[in-house]
């Protein structure tokens, strides 16, 4: 018995779960688990600050790099293999097309996911000093998410990859200088083929996860030394100096000697962090409101696990992943639609190649990176900052109208053409 | 709150369980395993003892797939239909009873789909016959099925399939060409058949489309050929047969079935009899043929017509460059060869031609092969709709030499003529003469313009 | 322990066990969608032709199949593999001396596939061959038979 005590020690070298010890050595002696803390803000918890949109984009992601692992045993990227593969995936391997609808609706429930949180952490305001350049890193994950998503569309060889990734590269051949030659190297040469397809197949399992990943760790560390997540936004108040103590202060209040000394507590110097949030500021009593990560914030990161795993399983177990014929390069669709998340784009370019095509997703990409430095408002509080919260509002619906008319108002020619008309005799 | 969260947490583990556990189940149940289990019950009822009975029983449930590299495609249709090539299973209920008269064509060498169509690659039902969203190349109906014949045989006679070689007659003599390029050969004014058996495989289509063109394809400026039912079906197998795929060698070396009347064809066309003779009819030059087979082997024979030098040093007989079953086909007519026939063939070439004579009859074969009958009549009447050129319609050419000196004819007919417009400002007319000079040789076209002006009418004089 | 505690470490434990079995049964399924349904290769079981189409004497080598179809008057037909136990090398069958000799290392099987000498640990496998309902010898590459089996026909 001795032996095995002996052997469990050996790998688990914390105290027990029951101590106070134990639970903070979980967490910071854990290389998996210590980019937590050991201990976090109870408010920080709370589903209706961030609805847990980060972690659901993460574990997206995990699912996606586990079922995409699972298809490479069975997918070849080569043009007509490609293909059959996708229909030995559909009719014969052990649970292929399951495996298959997984990979793809987490695939799009990403890219949902990583918008929404976007608008989450414009809405809470948390990208502002000294979070500037972690918004920056997100969205660079943005356009990571996008790009993976885009690689992967061609990877069925179908009509709808075929097609859609020949209207998306065509779509970004019209910026200006690098744009023909960006294209012909995505392409691996003039038109969507064999090169390409292999192209984006190495970009999407190897160069593009492993962006996501570099990436994604800078945006955690940097979570975390900013001091976790930023505070609900109704936890903000508007300031009054002398009944607050505020971490971190300016230099005219010694730094450190502001919360009193608890004596239950204990110090370590992985707790501190540096910066100076104002408008971030607690009362003596709201400080002291936190809790272990074990099991507070375990807990409801496994729930947010759970849910998305289930609910992603519950979507493919009724919805298949769609597969149309084989791609063909002398048969254009009518119309030849561009992935769902890129339509909006289209629907811009169908009214000016270079301003709806160049600038107009330039200028977006921009804009969006330049958000934090550019927004002067120290305030949080949304009643502060109700102009950029309906600028940005503006902006999500203007993206999502164009979506939905390129996806459901355009018909062959790209005409307008609402879903509820029939349209008789129309591709070929 | 955390009591919540616990219960939320195991409600969700609950249900993750019951999902995995329902995606395993679904995938562990497909259709195709209740057709093997049913088959497997229908094979048990053949055999003698329980032993043996719980033996079939107890056979795994498995996929079957043939895998046709030569064909480039691989077929899971035996996977149900398991009974296929088991006679004992001749009465049985589909999907498992026999396929009879294979003869050669057995499933593990040519699969199913390349002549039945469908979807060889999916294991459900609706998804093999192809009758799914996405699958351009369904099963092929019953009384069409034989036009596959085609895609594999593509010369001389299928036993069998009259309808083939019906279709492709009427294919080469109907002029389709002259709008219609096939492999390569033919003009643009239509679109290229070349590969029309995979693009279109609706058999109702197609026939529709012969019989009336206008009423199938809106605005065509196909002429109404008024072909019958027949022969609207007869082109229609041919069209089915037209898949223009890449087939290993093993597959493209049956293009031609040997067959004697094949073989009889060939011997017309070689012009054997002008130095060989049957049963004492013919010419001198060479040995005389009657029996030929009975007296030497079929090695030998093949051998002298590969290299007739080999056999007879000095022999002045021509290497023919004949492919293996084109050698084939020849000697077994020879095997039934009777004089009688031979002075059929012989009685045909009623007076020595001409240098003149063999270029006209070259020209009109020229003119047929290459479609000029489709525009301008096997009569070169003419008459066919062409609305706002001039006249109205394409021109007879029995007047040519009229208005044109045969070099300007001969220009024509390598570059290319758009006609002139009725109403300048009207539509362009769909019919134009197109240019052959880069399918035909001078030679060729010389050949035409002789045959043209070997059919002229003089006009009455005024 | 009382009713609550009772309560909560049966549903905890209900809870537990199904997260587990989640997990077990996500792994079956990983290990059953690895093994592959279809093979891409040449098949395990073949039909080689009509009995008639067999001499008797001299075994008929199956090239791409790497079998020898042998067929004796009395008792019928056998199938041996070509395959050499030791690395994997076509062998040969010689009529004079009725052995299988393997050119890469020198083993020597006897008639019945025995290892007489070389480097070769173990004999030749015999495969089961029967006759399948058209009348076409079928072969099983499965299935191994011992050495005496034969098919008569």
């Amino acid at each position: 018995m001795n032996l095995i005590r002996e052997f469990w020690q050996s790998i688990v070298r914390r105290d027990p779960l029951s101590t106070d010890k134990g639970k903070s050595e979980l967490v910071f002696l854990n290389v998996w688990l210590h980019i937590h803390p050991a201990k976090v803000k109870k408010e920080n918890l709370k589903f209706r600050h961030s609805f847990y949109l980060g972690f659901i984009t993460f574990f997206l992601f995990l699912i996606l790099v586990t079922t995409g692992i699972a298809l490479m045993c069975y997918y070849r990227p080569y043009p007509p293999q490609a293909y059959q593969d996708m229909k030995d995936l559909q009719f014969v391997v052990f649970m292929g097309s399951f495996l298959r609808a997984m990979h793809r609706w987490a695939a799009h429930g990403m890219v949902v996911c990583v918008f929404l949180h976007m608008c989450r952490v414009f809405y809470t305001g948390s990208y502002k000093k000294p979070r500037q350049f972690n918004w920056v890193v997100g969205v660079l994950l943005l356009l990571l998410t996008l790009g993976l998503s885009f690689t992967g569309y061609l990877l069925p060889w179908d009509q709808l990859a075929f097609w859609a990734i020949t209207v998306g590269t065509n779509i970004g051949s019209y910026a200006p200088l690098v744009g023909g030659q960006v294209r012909e190297l995505l392409l691996g040469g003039h038109s969507v083929g064999e090169a390409a397809l292999l192209r984006f197949y190495v970009l999407h399992v190897a160069v593009l996860p492993a962006a996501m990943i570099l990436l994604t760790i800078v945006h955690f560390w940097r979570v975390r030394k900013d001091g976790g997540l930023s505070r609900p936004v109704w936890k903000l108040k508007p300031a009054k100096p002398e009944a607050l103590v505020t971490i971190g202060a300016p230099a005219t209040v010694a730094p450190l000697q502001a919360a009193p000394a608890s004596s239950s507590k204990t110090y370590g110097l992985m707790e501190v962090v540096s910066g100076k949030p104002i408008f971030e500021t607690v009362t003596p009593e709201e400080e002291e409101d936190t809790v272990f990560s074990y099991p507070y914030a375990f807990v409801r990161e496994a729930v947010a696990l759970m849910a998305t795993v289930t609910a992603i399983m519950t979507i493919s177990l009724f919805f298949h992943a769609p597969l149309e014929e084989l791609a063909n390069p002398a048969k254009t669709p009518n119309p030849a639609k561009a992935p769902w998340y890129f339509l909006g784009l289209q629907e811009l370019v169908s009214h000016s190649a270079l301003l709806g095509g160049v600038v107009a997703p330039a200028l977006m990409v921009l804009a969006l990176l330049a958000i934090p430095y550019l927004d002067r408002n120290p305030s949080r509080r949304p009643v502060d900052r109700k102009l950029i919260l309906w600028l940005f509002a503006f902006f999500v619906a203007v993206n999502l109208v164009l979506i939905v008319v390129g996806t459901f108002f355009r018909g062959p020619g790209w005409a307008l053409v609402p879903p509820w008309v029939h349209v008789v005799g129309g591709a070929e | 709150m955390e009591r919540r969260l616990q219960q939320i947490f195991f409600a969700l583990s609950l249900l993750a369980l019951a999902l995995i556990v329902a995606a395993a189940w679904q995938a562990n149940t497909p259709s195709w395993k209740t057709y093997q289990r049913s088959f497997l019950q229908l094979e048990a009822q053949g055999e003698p003892n329980a032993v043996a009975k719980a033996a079939v029983l107890a056979t795994p449930p498995v996929i079957h797939q043939v895998m046709l590299t030569g064909l480039q495609r691989v077929d899971r249709c035996t996977t149900c239909h398991l009974g296929v090539e088991d006679p004992t299973m001749k009465n049985a209920p589909e999907p498992f009873r026999y396929h009879a008269n294979l003869g050669p064509h057995i499933p593990s060498k040519f699969g199913c789909t390349i002549c039945h169509g469908g979807q060889g690659l999916a294991t459900d039902k609706d998804g093999a016959h192809g009758n799914v969203d996405f699958w351009p190349n369904p099963l092929l109906a019953k009384d069409y099925i034989r036009a596959s014949c085609g895609r594999c045989h593509k010369e001389g006679d299928v036993p069998g399939v009259p309808e083939l070689t019906e279709g492709r007659h009427l294919f080469e003599t109907q002029g389709c060409r002259g709008c219609h390029k096939l492999n390569g050969v033919g003009g643009s004014i239509g679109p290229d058949l070349t590969g029309e058996g995979a693009n279109r495989r609706a058999p109702e289509w197609l026939e529709r489309h012969f019989l009336t063109p206008n009423a199938v394809s809106a605005g065509s400026a196909m002429p109404n050929f008024h072909f019958s039912k027949v022969q609207a079906r007869d082109l229609t197998y041919y069209m089915l047969s037209l898949t223009n795929e890449d087939m290993g060698s093993y597959y493209s070396s049956v293009r031609l079935i040997p067959g004697p009347e094949y073989g009889r064809q060939l011997f017309v066309e070689k012009n054997c009899i002008a130095c060989h003779s049957v049963g004492g009819v013919g010419a001198k030059t060479g040995p005389d043929l009657l029996g030929v087979t009975t007296r030497h082997s079929t090695q030998w024979l093949d051998e002298q017509l590969v290299n007739p030098e080999l056999v007879y040093p000095g022999s002045s007989m021509p290497e023919y460059d004949l492919e293996t079953n084109a050698r084939k086909a020849l000697l077994a007519y020879l095997a039934t060869a009777t004089p009688d026939d031979v002075q059929l063939i012989l009685s045909r070439k009623t007076r020595a031609w001409t240098p003149e004579d063999v270029a006209i009859e070259a020209g009109k074969q020229n003119f047929a092969r290459f479609g000029c009958v489709g525009c301008h009549g096997t009569e070169l009447q003419g008459g066919v709709a062409n609305p706002n050129a001039q006249g109205g319609e394409v021109p007879s050419l029995l007047h040519v030499s009229d208005d044109y000196t045969k070099d300007e004819v001969i220009a024509i007919i390598r570059n290319g003529r758009a006609p002139p417009l009725e109403n300048t400002s009207g539509p362009t007319p769909p019919l134009y003469m197109p240019s052959w000079k880069h399918v035909l040789s001078d030679e060729d076209i010389n050949r035409i313009a002789d045959y043209l002006w070997s059919k002229q009418q003089k006009k009455e004089s005024w | 322990m009382n009713r609550r505690a009772f309560f909560k470490l049966s549903w905890g434990s209900i809870g537990v066990a199904a997260l587990v079995s989640a997990v077990g049964v996500s792994l079956a399924a990983v290990v059953r969608f690895l093994m592959p349904s279809v093979f891409y290769e040449p098949p395990q079981s073949f039909k080689i032709g009509s009995p008639a189409d067999f001499p008797f004497g001299p075994p008929t080598f199956m090239v791409e199949e790497k079998i020898f179809v042998f067929r004796d008057r009395d008792k019928g037909f056998a199938v041996a593999s070509a395959v050499c136990t030791h690395l994997g090398c076509t062998v040969a069958h010689f009529s004079s001396d009725q052995r299988f000799h393997c050119p890469c290392h020198g083993s020597v099987f006897g008639a019945d596939g025995a290892v007489q000498h070389g480097p070769a640990p173990r004999a030749l496998d015999w495969f089961e061959v029967t006759q399948a309902r058209d009348g076409q010898l079928s072969v099983d590459k499965d299935k191994v038979v011992p050495p005496t089996y034969r098919l008569m026909v």
